[in-house]
């Protein structure tokens, strides 16, 4: 309505309904897609880490062949974790104030330091531990590019004995096990940067940071079985079916209990129904309805839940190629799941106004920083870089030295 | 000394990383943390600086009082001494800084409508005195042709 | 270890030199034992300068660089501000000044907004006490409000409730910052510095009263100052300096006099502040405000 006289107009303003602080009024979101992304990458790289630790810490035999590929999946992903929240800082020139002058008050702030710390002192070391005698013998096997990449590898340490390989493992073994709760800090802290925010009903509530880690365990070793997988399908290798069995098994039961605890959030909330529950209700049922109920629950929980549940108990009498099937269709589903869930904490977080009488809505645009086609590259990249790793570590040609990662004997082999 | 360099080469390189990761560290931080740093907490002191310096776009009622002390007498007497001058009249640090130039000067007659603060509203308070334009009167839409803004309670 | 073969210790030496090697070869005559003390002088004295220069700096409280208040001490002053929301028009010149001293960008930006809450009658036979809220905010109330959204005998009560930052004793969007570019001044401004800044957007998303946002323009996070550059010299808030009605009750709890109408304020009114159950103890207080108001 305008008033003539006084010429007052009522801006109407579609991006909202009901009533929201004005500065909430905004086209997008301020944490778009690419803080989507962020928790999504930094997830999948602590759950492949935990996936490689199964292997060296809880000594699970069966998933020796999938040690090296999650290494190289989380340190492929954990490269490219960073770049999502630089293309989204308003000034991502003064991105190293971070680590210059950490307020340490704030989650956010400890990201540098347990970034810096996650990607040198555990995964790059664990690595090289891993590593390194090969890297000795392909630097003296291979020639030209290759071959100074591999010297260059070693740091200079070219020692092959039965002493030196020993305390590469007892090492290697001694890094996983600091890397174990290093992972958790990783994705929890990320988790606590929602969690903390009491301003926010959705986010602020202290099972976030544990949502957080297990779907991210959830993730990666979801991620690990996909990677496996389509590794063998290119190479046309014979599946290691006692390897995927096992991957799968612990992705149930990583899946049982990240549904519980998630489960566990919405009874407290719907049985309490605090002041903001309203607000919430509406927002999970009419504003997320897609990616809540349908993306996150039926087809991202509850379906895996209920294929991988069938495999635990009929697994012998399923054969072979349904199994396969039904762990790919499993895996992927989860991916997409957990990748919904990401989406509804932290967009969903935005779409309520915190005075709890409107609603703002987000429409992805294709193109710019935060579009369609940012996603997609910043999804796809860690792929290409996990095929240029694979391609230079992994390699078929490649002799591996063989060396079990679990160390049995290391106890008698060296004192160091 | 010989037992420090006698350790197996692995932790010997590792820990010669270590140091120079430390050493890069501290010397970026003592470059890149700015000087005025913790002065008062854990930010910029110059900060504080900065943000006082910034200019001023209304002057603020004493500053009128300096040049048109008449009108400021009169507007106090009366109910609309709790306005400010720019409320009505717009910023003007401009004008007080240039006084002699004219496109700095106010114009009178498109001073704030009256009714921006009378028209009658159901959420204003009961206590201000609130007018329904259509009913108020029919003669002139000019409030000015029978209200003096300065001094309200001079209606004829 | 003490039982190295001697093939280790031949590729340790060959492939790498040590320091000290390295040192003696270039020709410098020093002994290990003056290097390593050089580099540990290095070491302390690059850790300790922060300290030192937060020793130094803390004797200059007064600002010192040219063209800002000179002797102004921000720590001989708390700044607070107060509102009466039984004396607030909705004229909206407080937002609109606000727009235009601050140069807040063009847009759905405020530093300060006025908030219209309309509660109408319930319906009748429904044994409820009142019906529902609405409540709107048309371009911030920066035009001033036309006609209410129900009509005028719907309503059961109406009133205008102007919101800035609340000052917040334990302010959450200090709390949050990740490299210290907001933060509470010592006379009791929240400020932001905006060459800090990087533009996460953790303290809007922290701030649960929403009078933070990211400008558009300059891509860091900006909000209500106070008016910094007016207090500073003396002069008032540019909100509180239109407004007609004297709502907003400005003033310097460190130099009031009892009557002072901060003082006046907190005497004579029984006083609301928003959200307290979060633990933020907003320093600003509402006088008048309804049960509806979040």
């Amino acid at each position: 309505m305008i008033n003539e006289v006084t010429n007052v107009v009522l801006e109407v303003m579609p991006r909202f309904e009901g009533y929201v602080y004005p500065n909430e009024a905004a086209p997008q979101p301020l944490w778009s897609v690419l803080i989507v992304l962020y928790p999504y990458i930094t997830g999948l790289v602590a759950g492949a880490f935990i996936m490689a630790s199964l292997v060296r810490v809880f000594k699970v035999k069966a998933l020796d062949p999938v040690y090296r590929l999650s290494l190289l999946t989380a340190f492929a992903f954990l490269l490219c974790a960073p770049l999502p929240l630089l293309f989204h800082l308003g000034h991502p020139e003064r991105c190293f104030e971070v680590m210059m002058t950490p307020h340490l008050t704030s989650p956010m702030a400890i990201f540098g330091f347990v970034y810096a710390w996650y990607l040198m002192a555990v995964l790059l070391l664990e690595l090289w531990f891993d590593y390194r005698q090969d890297f000795v013998e392909w630097s003296q096997n291979e020639s030209g590019f290759r071959g100074i990449l591999y010297r260059a590898f070693t740091l200079g340490v070219t020692d092959e004995s039965e002493k030196a390989v020993a305390l590469d493992l007892k090492l290697g073994w001694i890094i996983s096990i600091i890397g174990i709760p290093s992972a958790f800090l990783l994705h929890g802290y990320v988790g606590f940067i929602f969690g903390s925010v009491k301003a926010n009903p959705w986010w602020g509530n202290p099972l976030m940071p544990i949502i957080f880690i297990l779907s991210a365990m959830v993730s990666g070793i979801a991620l690990c079985v996909l990677n496996y997988m389509v590794l063998t399908w290119v190479r046309r290798h014979r599946l290691d079916m006692r390897c995927l069995d096992a991957m799968c098994m612990f992705l149930f039961y990583a899946l049982v209990i990240d549904a519980a605890v998630e489960g566990l959030d919405w009874i407290h909330r719907i049985y309490s129904a605090e002041e903001t529950f309203q607000t919430l209700r509406q927002l999970a049922t009419e504003k997320l309805f897609w990616t809540l109920n349908i993306g996150q629950a039926l087809l991202g929980t509850a379906t895996p839940l209920l294929l991988l549940g069938t495999l635990q108990l009929i697994r012998k009498r399923v054969p072979d190629l349904a199994r396969k099937r039904m762990y790919f269709a499993s895996a992927s589903l989860i991916l997409l799941g957990v990748l919904a869930m990401r989406w509804n904490v932290v967009i969903g977080g935005q779409l309520f106004s915190k005075s709890l009488r409107g609603f703002m809505s987000y429409k992805m645009e294709p193109w710019g920083m935060e579009g369609w086609l940012m996603s997609g590259i910043l999804l796809a990249l860690p792929f290409i870089i996990l095929t240029v790793m694979v391609k230079l570590f992994l390699a078929e040609r490649l002799q591996e030295s063989g060396h079990v990662p679990q160390a049995e004997e290391i106890e008698e082999a060296v004192e160091v | 000394m010989r037992r420090f360099l006698n350790m197996p080469p692995q932790i010997f390189r590792l820990i010669l990383l270590v140091v120079g990761i430390v050493v890069v560290y501290s010397t970026a931080r003592y470059f890149l943390t700015p000087h005025s740093f913790r002065q008062y907490g854990w930010y910029r002191g110059e900060a504080l600086a900065e943000l006082a310096t910034r200019d001023r776009v209304f002057a603020g009622k004493k500053a009128c009082e300096e040049c048109h002390s008449d009108e400021y007498q009169k507007l106090q007497k009366y109910e609309h001494k709790t306005l400010s001058c720019e409320g009505c009249h717009g910023p003007l640090q401009g004008h007080v800084d240039n006084p002699e130039d004219a496109r700095l000067k106010p114009d009178k007659n498109n001073a704030m409508p009256c009714l921006r603060c009378h028209e009658a509203n159901p959420s204003r308070p009961k206590w201000h005195k609130q007018i329904v334009v259509r009913t108020h009167y029919s003669g002139s839409s000019k409030c000015t042709e029978c209200h003096v803004p300065h001094a309200p309670s001079e209606v004829p | 270890m003490n039982d190295l073969s001697p093939t280790h210790l031949e590729s340790a030496t060959a492939t790498t030199r040590t320091p000290v090697q390295t040192i003696r070869r270039s020709g410098a005559h020093l002994t290990r034992r003056s290097v390593l003390a050089k580099i540990g002088a290095t070491l302390a004295g690059v850790l300790a300068a922060p300290a030192v220069r937060t020793a130094k700096a803390a004797v200059q409280k007064v600002f010192v660089s040219s063209g800002a208040p000179k002797g102004y001490d921000p720590t001989k002053h708390k700044w607070v501000m107060a509102l009466d929301v039984n004396r607030c028009i909705g004229c909206g010149l407080c937002a609109e000044a606000c727009k235009k001293e601050n140069h807040v960008p063009e847009g759905h930006y405020f530093r300060t907004w006025i908030e219209r809450y309309v509660i109408t009658k319930p319906k009748p036979g429904s044994g409820a006490s009142r019906g529902e809220t609405l409540v709107d905010c048309p371009n911030g109330g920066m035009h001033g409000f036309g006609e209410p959204p129900v009509p005028k005998e719907d309503i059961l009560h109406s009133f205008f409730v102007p919101k800035l930052c609340n000052l917040c004793e334990h302010s959450p969007c200090v709390q949050v910052c990740p490299v210290g570019a907001t933060f509470d001044a010592p006379d009791g401004a929240v400020l932001i510095d905006p060459k800090y800044c990087i533009g996460c957007g953790f303290c809007v998303q922290a701030c649960p009263y929403g009078c933070r946002f990211l400008n558009p323009v300059t891509k860091t996070a900006e909000k209500c100052t106070l008016c910094y550059h007016r207090i500073t010299r003396g002069l008032k808030p540019a909100c509180v300096e239109v407004c007609p009605t004297q709502t907003r009750v400005f003033g310097d709890l460190k130099n009031a006099g009892p009557e002072d109408p901060i003082q006046q304020f907190y005497q004579n009114n029984r006083v609301q502040a928003l959200k307290p159950h979060l633990g933020t103890e907003p320093r600003v207080f509402y006088a008048g405000i309804d049960k509806e108001v979040r």
